[in-house]
């Protein structure tokens, strides 16, 4: 048998709110919520002095200010969050090019290959956790295990700030404890499934026969026998291999403005782009995702005429897929994703290619960020965004500093 | 309608069928074959909107009329009667019957009014053609074509007269290029170039070479090129767009000219790309005095190595190419010898016969 894999599954602690916190020391220690209007939105992040109080992500926010009704209400800075998540990811890839980002704030690493360069994966988790506080001055928690669902299980355990490692032989006796909804796959219909059965932890899943588990559950049952007894062979695919790229953001409430969408929608192509370009990869479909404020879920796919990784290009598609879907109702979630992927650039073209321009027009910006921060070249709108909200974050951080708001506090 | 003819007579007929219905289809009809018995003779008609052939059959019609019924099953039917001779008979409801000594089969089949209108392009300006030489066209130039379905304009291949009682065939990807010119007397009435879509041209090669030596007649009208031989009429729907400016990117003379066994070198190339890296096929050629080296590496595998005699006394020079690129104008190339020239890493290496560049190939490098 092959060595068993070791995978790192690193995972930012409340990103939005430790990222406010950093940059607003009157925030620090204090129960802080990232979320839009107190009436209309939704919480997108809760620091951990308020989580005691029940406050939890994507709650709605005025049933968070119930919870918690001195909770400090931070509106979201998505420029510098996306800035923050760059140089995270820039700290992983020290050390294995093998980074597979699941969001902004979280990432699979497979550093089975970076034992003899790095030492143990457990001191490589530390010194990557001790790079990203010094260096970024945020806090993160980290799971280390043979596979990726043990890992992710133990980088929850171990917040905040901590890390916890499984090895090999403890797997089983660290799963079965657990309720089964930590299975991955297992949402709350399957949940009340498996309690009709009589099995509610992982280990009354890894102890039941795998042939009774296929009998009532099918394939599913099958992938969950192998989940409870430690077994996960998906591979850590870094962006590189990947068949997508996307990003994706909830928005602090829902929204119907247009403007608002597309700035946002504006925002993810970009980030797209530039995830694209670091991959050495372009994209031959973009695909918009949308999720209303009832959870209906759109997606819409348009291919292009050659592969692109200009995140202007994939705005402009993405914004054209978003008209034609004529929305009339408020959308809770926007996302833009590149597909069909293609690597090779190092076949030369005879005709001239149309890109060349905004090519190096990219590879300037990337530059140009690479050296002052993501920051330093923003398209207007998406700056608008940002201004928008630090106008407001002024108003009610500071209270009073705009003669046309009265001192809150 | 009701007819008896030879079972391999209309197995030649479906054969071809095959190649041109469509099988995923949403307008069903679309995987059907039209018959139609008129009084002496049998006509077999399969179209797929783009791409249509008629073919006469010789047949004892005993009632004349038309059926449509699906292409594959009738062929597979066809294949396995017992046999040499076959009786197809309409029945009510579109049905079909097939009889051929002790078998019978009844098989579904639908209206043939509904079955759609080729283009009549019976007036069309046409040109009597050498099969060989359409043929050869064809064979030099195909397998440039690009099968990237966004860039539609270059799904098939730029058929373009000269005033000289010359024409030219161009098929490009983008990032090769083939150019084969050929003597074709007679006058096509075109201003221009049309663009004959990819798979017309595949079928079109296929019925050439059941007899390349038969008096062929091509023609265009409208937006459509009309193919005749004798007992077979073939329609393409061409593709409607500006060809590239290909003249463009073909480089006059290289800095560096040598000139090789062509053989060998398709061959060097074959080994040597067993080694690239994934599906690149990329190989990395290396001129230096007397020598053209091949190499390949692939991190997961190992290396590879060839060497060639030449004739060379130029500046060095080291360039990728995808050998696939190279070795597909290789093998479509019938001398012995061929001249490969270049210019620099980042410019096109250009193909062609010692002293004649009737039929040139242009390859852009890979970076290597």
């Amino acid at each position: 048998m092959d060595s068993p894999r070791a995978i790192l599954h690193l995972d930012m602690d409340a990103f939005y709110a430790s990222v406010e916190q950093r940059d607003d020391p009157a925030l620090r220690g204090r129960p802080v919520i990232v979320g839009g209007h107190p009436k209309r939105g939704v919480v997108l992040a809760a620091s951990y002095q308020v989580r005691p109080f029940g406050v939890r992500s994507a709650m709605p926010m005025a049933r968070a200010l119930r919870l918690a009704p001195d909770a400090v209400v931070v509106p979201p800075r998505f420029t510098a969050y996306a800035e923050a998540s760059e140089q995270v990811f820039a700290i992983f890839e020290r050390y294995t090019p093998l980074v597979e980002p699941l969001s902004l704030d979280e990432a699979f690493l497979d550093v089975s290959g970076s034992r003899s360069l790095f030492g143990l994966p457990g001191a490589l988790a530390s010194r990557i956790r001790a790079e990203v506080a010094r260096e970024v001055g945020l806090p993160c928690s980290a799971g280390i295990a043979a596979v990726k669902f043990v890992a992710k299980v133990a980088s929850d355990l171990a917040k905040p700030d901590g890390q916890r490692e499984v090895p090999v032989a403890e797997t089983q006796a660290f799963l079965a404890p657990l309720p089964v909804a930590r299975l991955w796959g297992v949402g709350p219909k399957l949940e009340a499934t498996l309690f009709a059965l009589g099995l509610r932890t992982v280990g009354d899943v890894a102890r039941a026969s795998p042939e009774f588990l296929f009998e009532q559950l099918g394939d599913m049952g099958r992938h969950l026998a192998a989940l409870a007894r430690g077994e996960d062979d998906r591979p850590v695919v870094p962006d590189r291999q990947a068949k997508s790229i996307g990003a994706e953001d909830t928005f602090a409430e829902d929204t119907a403005s247009p403007e608002v969408l597309q700035r946002a929608l504006h925002a993810q192509a970009l980030r797209v782009g530039r995830r694209l370009r670091r991959a050495g990869l372009r994209a031959r479909t973009v695909q918009l995702k949308v999720k209303l404020s009832d959870f209906t879920l759109f997606t819409r796919r348009r291919t292009l005429e050659s592969a692109t990784d200009d995140g202007q290009r994939l705005y402009r598609e993405a914004v054209k897929l978003l008209v034609r879907l004529r929305l009339s109702s408020a959308v809770r979630l926007t996302g833009v994703s590149a597909q069909e992927l293609v690597g090779d650039r190092s076949q030369l073209g005879l005709f001239a290619e149309p890109e060349a321009r905004t090519d190096r027009l990219n590879a300037a910006l990337d530059a140009i960020a690479a050296r002052y921060g993501q920051g330093a070249v923003t398209p207007a709108d998406v700056a608008s965004l940002e201004a928008d909200t630090e106008e407001d974050e002024a108003r009610r951080r500071v209270g009073g500093a705009r003669f046309d708001v009265p001192p809150d506090r | 309608m009701e007819f008896r003819i030879a079972a391999d007579e209309l197995k030649r007929a479906l054969y071809r069928a095959q190649g041109i219905v469509e099988r995923k289809t949403t307008m069903p009809i679309l995987s059907n074959v039209l018959i139609t018995a008129t009084k002496t003779a049998v006509q077999v008609t399969a179209f797929d909107l783009d791409v249509g052939v008629v073919s006469e059959h010789f047949a004892e019609v005993t009632k004349q009329g038309s059926i449509t019924v699906s292409a594959r099953t009738l062929f597979d039917i066809v294949q396995n009667v017992p046999e040499q001779q076959l009786t197809i008979r309409k029945l009510p409801n579109h049905y079909a019957e097939i009889l051929s000594g002790t078998a019978h089969f009844k098989i579904v089949g639908m209206s043939p009014d509904e079955y759609p209108k080729l283009p009549r392009e019976d007036d069309a300006p046409s040109v009597t053609v050498s099969g060989e030489v359409l043929l050869e066209m064809i064979r030099k130039t195909s397998f440039a074509i690009s099968s990237d379905e966004t860039r539609y304009i270059l799904n098939g291949v730029f058929f373009e007269p000269h005033p000289t009682e010359k024409v030219r065939m161009v098929a490009t990807d983008g990032h090769r290029l083939a150019l084969v010119e050929r003597s074709m007397p007679g006058d096509f009435k075109l201003k221009g170039g049309v663009i004959i879509p990819r798979k017309g041209l595949l079928e079109l090669k296929r019925l050439l070479e059941e007899a390349p030596d038969a008096e062929c007649h091509l023609g265009f009208a409208m937006n459509s090129a009309l193919f005749k031989k004798k007992g077979l009429t073939m329609v393409m729907r061409l593709i409607d767009g500006q060809f590239p400016e290909y003249q463009r990117v073909i480089p006059k003379e290289g800095d560096r000219k040598v000139q090789l066994n062509r053989v060998r070198f398709l061959e060097a190339l074959r080994r040597t790309a067993l080694l690239s890296v994934d599906k690149s096929n990329a190989v990395k050629l290396t001129l230096t005095e007397n020598q053209l080296r091949l190499t390949s590496q692939n991190p997961d595998l190992g290396e590879a190595k060839d060497d060639l005699d030449v004739a060379f006394n130029g500046a060095e020079i080291t360039i990728g190419f995808n050998a696939r690129y190279l070795s597909d104008v290789l093998s479509s190339l019938d001398d012995d010898e061929v001249v490969l020239e270049l210019g620099d890493e980042h410019s096109p290496g250009v193909l062609h016969a010692p002293g004649d560049r009737s039929y040139t190939a242009v390859v852009m490098p890979m970076r290597v």
